[in-house]
């Protein structure tokens, strides 16, 4: 069980890309996931003193990865936080994809934490989200 | 010449080049580009595909634009304009951006680089404190919901009548700085959630609020920077350009997914997904239109709060009243949005994103200060380059659906840049040039390293030389705050 991220330099101009891939769907929105916090702070700077416990289903996987990132920059703004870390497990059942996941993380305090880019939004420009040999690959841009 | 695209690229004047609708099944109209044969070439391949999907979009009238700063962006280039017919055309969230009203606002002062100069680092820090930057900011105005929606729908005027700056401070907005078109109930819960704590932020990105200094010899038009406040001998001027925040990004995220689905049911196809629409006299199109303008007042009223908390700083700092120091409005002027506008067709709704108001003089949009004028134009350069003030022009009108530049434009990406410096080091050597810059994430600052954008110069004698705006004054920075 393992993922990698990595963010891409010649996509988008003005703001940020990023390709995530693991051996496994959850493998690969761990590493979405994770690659969505480090643009918006240092995730090993922020504390764990506030949590949310987040429950996503929908039939589409690239829909519901969408939503899911979309969730995280919602509780950026709406609770003033950014993220230390986002466990989360996914399951398949009557066709429909489920995630279940925790958000940790503590309220924004720039004397504290390393913070990054403030994202706008979860695109779906040049979005995908597939299988490539054995890995689950996904290519997102986010607005900053 | 050797352009990013494969596609027939036509000259039509030195800074006006036209792509026919041979060139891409679907077509509606030509696309024209504007931009020295230098600028185009150094435009990315998005610009070229982007500009030629808006031009197959239903109800597109004359051309599908792109403004010289144009680059890459998400359904519409940045630097796109584009106006539709309002009876048979479509509305889109990717011809807006997801910043709705994103904005700049110049702010003058009686005040000199000699006065200011030996408490600049005071002055920067009071700016700091005084208005919130960076990821999740909040705002120091606390609004309960009431509130909020009066905000949707009175924008600017709403914090004037809370004592947040001036009645004439509306007299010199685009629009008043209140859109009359919204509806608050077109506005999801999850907007509210990500904007009501945020009146009076910065954000982070491109963002930021900057101490500038107006000199002498860079003045172009005495008379009409006199008209505008800006009297030149080190003037100091004050410029902030941020929008609508996480309240007016949740708007255009709603919308997205609401237009891809409306699509279908309309049979409307598009080149791109982020191109997502729906025709404007629809219930899709008509929510997305009011909720857009209540996201544009929001912005409004935020450039407004974060106004007075400049006004406060500079008394803190200088100690008379800020109208003593003569702190008027110079001008408000969005460069994401969708407006109705008049023209020979017609009443059309015209996308600008990343692209400002040019109306010329005797416009009768205007008010009537700037009837002699033409309407300021406020554009930002990068950082390290400076900025300039513009005023629009009757051939923009004509031309543009009036609409000229909105900045410089990048010209390599967040993460290139990042390679080629650190913040630390950026910001030494800002210091060095006698800039002064704060910021909250020093990643974000080098991202924001003047190499990354075209000179602004090149980009403003572009848009002179087609005609579509006028120069003033070049303003310099001196100070900086980023988010």
């Amino acid at each position: 069980m393992s993922y990698e991220f990595r963010f891409l330099e010649d996509v988008a101009l003005a703001d940020i890309a990023f390709e995530a891939e693991g051996d496994s769907i959850e493998d690969l929105f761990q590493g979405a996931t994770r690659a969505l916090l480090e643009t918006m702070a240092d995730p090993q700077t922020v504390g764990a003193s506030w949590n949310r416990r987040i429950v996503k289903m929908d039939a589409a996987l690239d829909d519901l990865l969408v939503e899911w990132l979309s969730e995280i920059v919602y509780w950026k703004d709406a609770a003033g936080v950014v993220f230390h870390e986002a466990p989360l497990s996914l399951t398949h059942h009557n066709g429909q994809w489920k995630i279940e996941a925790s958000l940790i993380g503590a309220p924004v305090d720039h004397t504290l934490q390393t913070l990054r880019n403030d994202v706008k939004g979860i695109t779906r420009h040049l979005y995908k989200v597939g299988q490539n040999g054995p890995l689950w690959k996904a290519t997102v841009v986010v607005d900053v | 010449m050797q352009l990013n695209t494969g596609m027939k690229v036509n000259r039509i004047t030195d800074e006006v080049w036209e792509i026919p609708t041979s060139e891409k099944s679907g077509m509606l109209v030509p696309a024209r580009i504007y931009g020295t044969p230098g600028i185009l070439q150094s435009m990315d391949q998005g610009v070229f595909d982007q500009v030629t999907n808006v031009a197959c979009l239903p109800g597109i009238q004359r051309y599908a634009l792109c403004m010289p700063d144009g680059h890459w962006g998400y359904g519409f280039p940045i630097g796109g304009v584009a106006a539709f017919d309002v009876r048979e055309g479509v509305i889109s969230p990717g011809g807006v951006g997801y910043d709705v009203n994103c904005g700049m606002r110049l702010i003058r002062t009686d005040l000199t680089l000699a006065e200011v100069a030996p408490r600049l680092p005071r002055l920067m820090d009071e700016l700091f404190r005084r208005v919130p930057a960076g990821v999740g900011a909040g705002g120091s105005v606390k609004l309960s919901r009431s509130d909020l929606n009066a905000v949707m729908v009175q924008g600017a005027r709403w914090c004037v009548e809370q004592g947040y700056g001036w009645h004439r401070d509306l007299e010199r907005s685009e629009e008043g700085g209140c859109i009359r078109v919204t509806d608050p109930s077109t506005v999801s819960d999850q907007a509210i959630g990500r904007g009501i704590s945020q009146l009076g932020t910065l954000g982070s990105g491109n963002h930021y609020l900057e101490v500038q200094v107006v000199s002498n010899d860079r003045i172009f038009d005495p008379a009409t920077a006199a008209a505008l406040g800006i009297t030149g001998q080190d003037q100091i001027v004050v410029m902030v350009h941020c929008g609508s925040r996480g309240f007016g990004h949740q708007v255009a995220t709603d919308y997205l997914k609401v237009f891809a689905k409306a699509m279908r049911r309309y049979g409307i196809s598009v080149n791109d997904q982020q191109l997502a629409c729906a025709p404007f006299r629809s219930q899709e199109g008509q929510d997305y239109y009011a909720a857009m303008n209540c996201a544009a007042n929001m912005a409004f009223a935020n450039r407004q709060v974060i106004t007075h908390h400049v006004r406060e700083a500079f008394t803190a700092v200088f100690g008379p009243s800020a109208e003593e120091l003569g702190m008027e409005l110079v001008y408000d002027v969005a460069h994401n949005i969708a407006k109705i506008e008049r023209y020979p067709e017609g009443e059309l709704l015209v996308h600008r994103k990343g692209a400002t108001r040019a109306f010329g003089p005797g416009s009768m949009e205007l008010t009537p200060e700037f009837r002699e004028t033409g309407q300021p134009v406020i554009c930002g350069g990068s950082m390290e380059t400076g900025s300039y003030l513009l005023v629009g022009t009757d051939r923009a009108v004509e031309e543009t659906f009036g609409s000229t530049m909105h900045g410089s434009g990048r010209t390599m990406s967040r993460a290139q840049a990042k390679k080629q410096v650190r913040g630390e080091q950026l910001q030494q050597q800002m210091k060095q040039h006698g800039i002064l810059v704060k910021a909250v994430s020093m990643s974000g600052l080098a991202e924001e390293a003047g190499f990354a954008y075209k000179n602004i110069s090149d980009v403003v004698e572009t848009v002179e030389g087609a005609g579509i705006t006028k120069r003033v004054a070049e303003l310099r920075p001196i100070g900086n705050i980023k988010g």
